[in-house]
């Protein structure tokens, strides 16, 4: 009988430990956990820790793989020359990214990107019996792989970041060697944060078919040397707004050494001004809506350059959180921009510069596109994960544009791009 | 024009710094929020400011560099 009490005594004692035991377990995640949100978000404001363009502390190992498909519709047959080619270029992507703190104030980040094209473009355009255009495709579809590469290093100091990158860019008939130095300080009890930052490019060109084409240069160069300044500004606990103005100076061989013109009735080669001038002015603003779940996306871009195109570009995109961490994100774009002055979609008379260009990206017009994007987040073995699927449409034409048009660039393009991608943090 | 630009651009810290009360570290878990990144999803940003870089004569913005490319 004692020893039953006995025996009693020490299970309720045992029982007791279990409990006190998972109770000061449970204090524990609980503070790390608080300490955790803490930290994240004292580290990863917008603007704050992430400036105008640099991206904010790693401070687990991230590795994120997307796969992308972007397909051009075909043109009508009503808008291409009789015979001609309607397909156009199809692109798949693969992107990877890989970062990690090396450091206690030192990440690296690379970035690598693998795509394959392929499909017909166009060339140039000509008047039909009735004065509208028709396209002129390249004959032949083209079959081309680009492989891209960024290593990124960036330091943390208490009050800000500084990164360097380099990258490069290869193609059988491109190659572009990169960098750039950005940097961010914050002020304001890190309410307000200046960025700012340097880049360049040197490109080499190599047209493919040279030999083949009189009208197609052999060997090309371009280089062009980038500066942005932004400033981001916390607006309340769950606002912020960012502005930032980019300025780019390209010079060399500008012109696009696949393309025609046609002048006078003979169609000759793309020809553009040997420097180009652009400046870009991007505003964006982050709103959350707590009793929707849900947070606003607005960004608003003005563009303008040398070659008299200006552009105006608005993007609302609206993150709205569902159940099991299910994140649907809808969003639309609208696009505007004026037409080079060098363009035409042919010339009955030369020009006294002796610049041209039917390039339908230096043709006025305007464009729509909208995306829906789902995105889930769970983790297993100690590892988050995020996959998500997106897809978008894009639709362009000369009736969307902010101004009139008069004659619209046949090769205009729409196209759909459809993405997945997976994130793993560890 | 783009004298006009430069001095609104200057005129915007101005602008957006007064009537914003600073928001101290422990009020910010909703500014930590990834969806309220300026850009969520790197990968997806990059993939979007390549394909309309491609397909529109604007410079994308937001920072400097980046690669060239042929981009039929």
């Amino acid at each position: 009988m004692r020893g039953e009490r006995q025996s009693q005594r020490t299970r309720r004692a045992r029982l007791r430990r279990r409990v006190q035991s998972r109770r000061k377990r449970a204090r524990r995640r609980r503070a790390r956990k608080a300490l955790q949100a803490l930290t994240t978000s004292a580290l990863a404001l917008p603007g704050l820790a992430g400036g105008a363009a640099a991206q904010s502390r790693e401070e687990r190992f991230t590795s994120e793989y997307a796969y992308s498909f972007y397909s051009e519709d075909a043109l009508p047959r009503s808008k291409v020359t009789a015979g001609g080619e309607t397909d156009r270029y199809q692109i798949q992507t693969h992107q990877l990214r890989f970062a990690a703190p090396i450091a206690d104030r030192l990440d690296l980040g690379l970035d690598v990107a693998y795509e394959t094209m392929s499909g017909a473009t166009p060339w140039y355009v000509v008047p039909d019996a009735d004065g509208d255009a028709l396209q002129v495709m390249t004959g032949a579809s083209i079959e081309e792989a680009r492989t891209d590469a960024l290593l990124r290093g960036s330091y943390h100091f208490d009050s800000g970041q500084a990164s360097l990158a380099g990258g490069a860019s290869f193609e059988n008939d491109y190659l572009a060697f990169n960098g750039l130095l950005e940097g961010e300080r914050h002020f304001n009890e890190k309410n307000t944060t200046l960025s700012g930052g340097i880049g360049f490019s040197i490109d080499r060109l190599e047209p493919t078919d040279a030999d083949l084409d009189p009208l197609r240069p052999t060997k090309q160069h371009r280089q062009n040397i980038s500066a942005f300044v932004g400033i981001s500004q916390v607006m309340g606990r769950g606002a912020a707004i960012q502005s930032s103005l980019t300025y780019q100076h390209a010079r060399g061989f500008l012109s696009d050494p696949y393309k025609r013109v046609l002048v006078e009735g003979t169609p000759i080669a793309d020809s553009r001004p040997d420097a180009r001038n652009q400046l870009a002015w991007l505003t964006r603003y982050r709103q959350h809506v707590s009793p929707l779940a849900g947070t606003l996306h607005a960004d608003y871009r003005f563009y303008v350059d040398d070659w008299q195109i200006t552009s105006h570009t608005l993007e609302l995109a609206w993150y709205q959180s569902l159940w099991w961490s299910l994140r649907l994100i809808p969003s639309v774009r609208y696009y505007s921009q004026s037409q080079a002055a060098f363009y035409g979609p042919w010339f009955d008379l030369p020009r006294a510069d002796g610049l041209y260009s039917s390039d339908y990206r230096l043709s006025p017009y305007g464009a729509l596109s909208w995306r829906l994007r789902a995105e889930t987040a769970f983790s297993t073995w100690r590892i988050d994960w995020r996959a998500s699927l997106s897809w978008e449409r894009y639709l362009s034409s000369a009736d969307l544009a902010l101004g009139k048009v008069a004659i619209e660039n046949p090769g205009l393009v729409s196209f759909n791009l459809f993405s997945i991608g997976l994130t793993a943090r560890f | 024009m783009r004298r006009s630009v430069l001095l609104l651009w200057l005129l915007a810290p101005a602008l957006l710094g007064t009537g914003c009360a600073a928001v101290k570290p422990w009020e910010r878990e909703i500014l930590a929020r990834d969806d309220m990144a300026w850009d969520p999803d790197v990968l997806e940003a990059q993939r979007q400011a390549h394909v309309y870089f491609s397909k529109e004569a604007s410079l994308a913005g937001g920072g400097a560099g980046g690669g060239g490319c042929g981009c039929n």
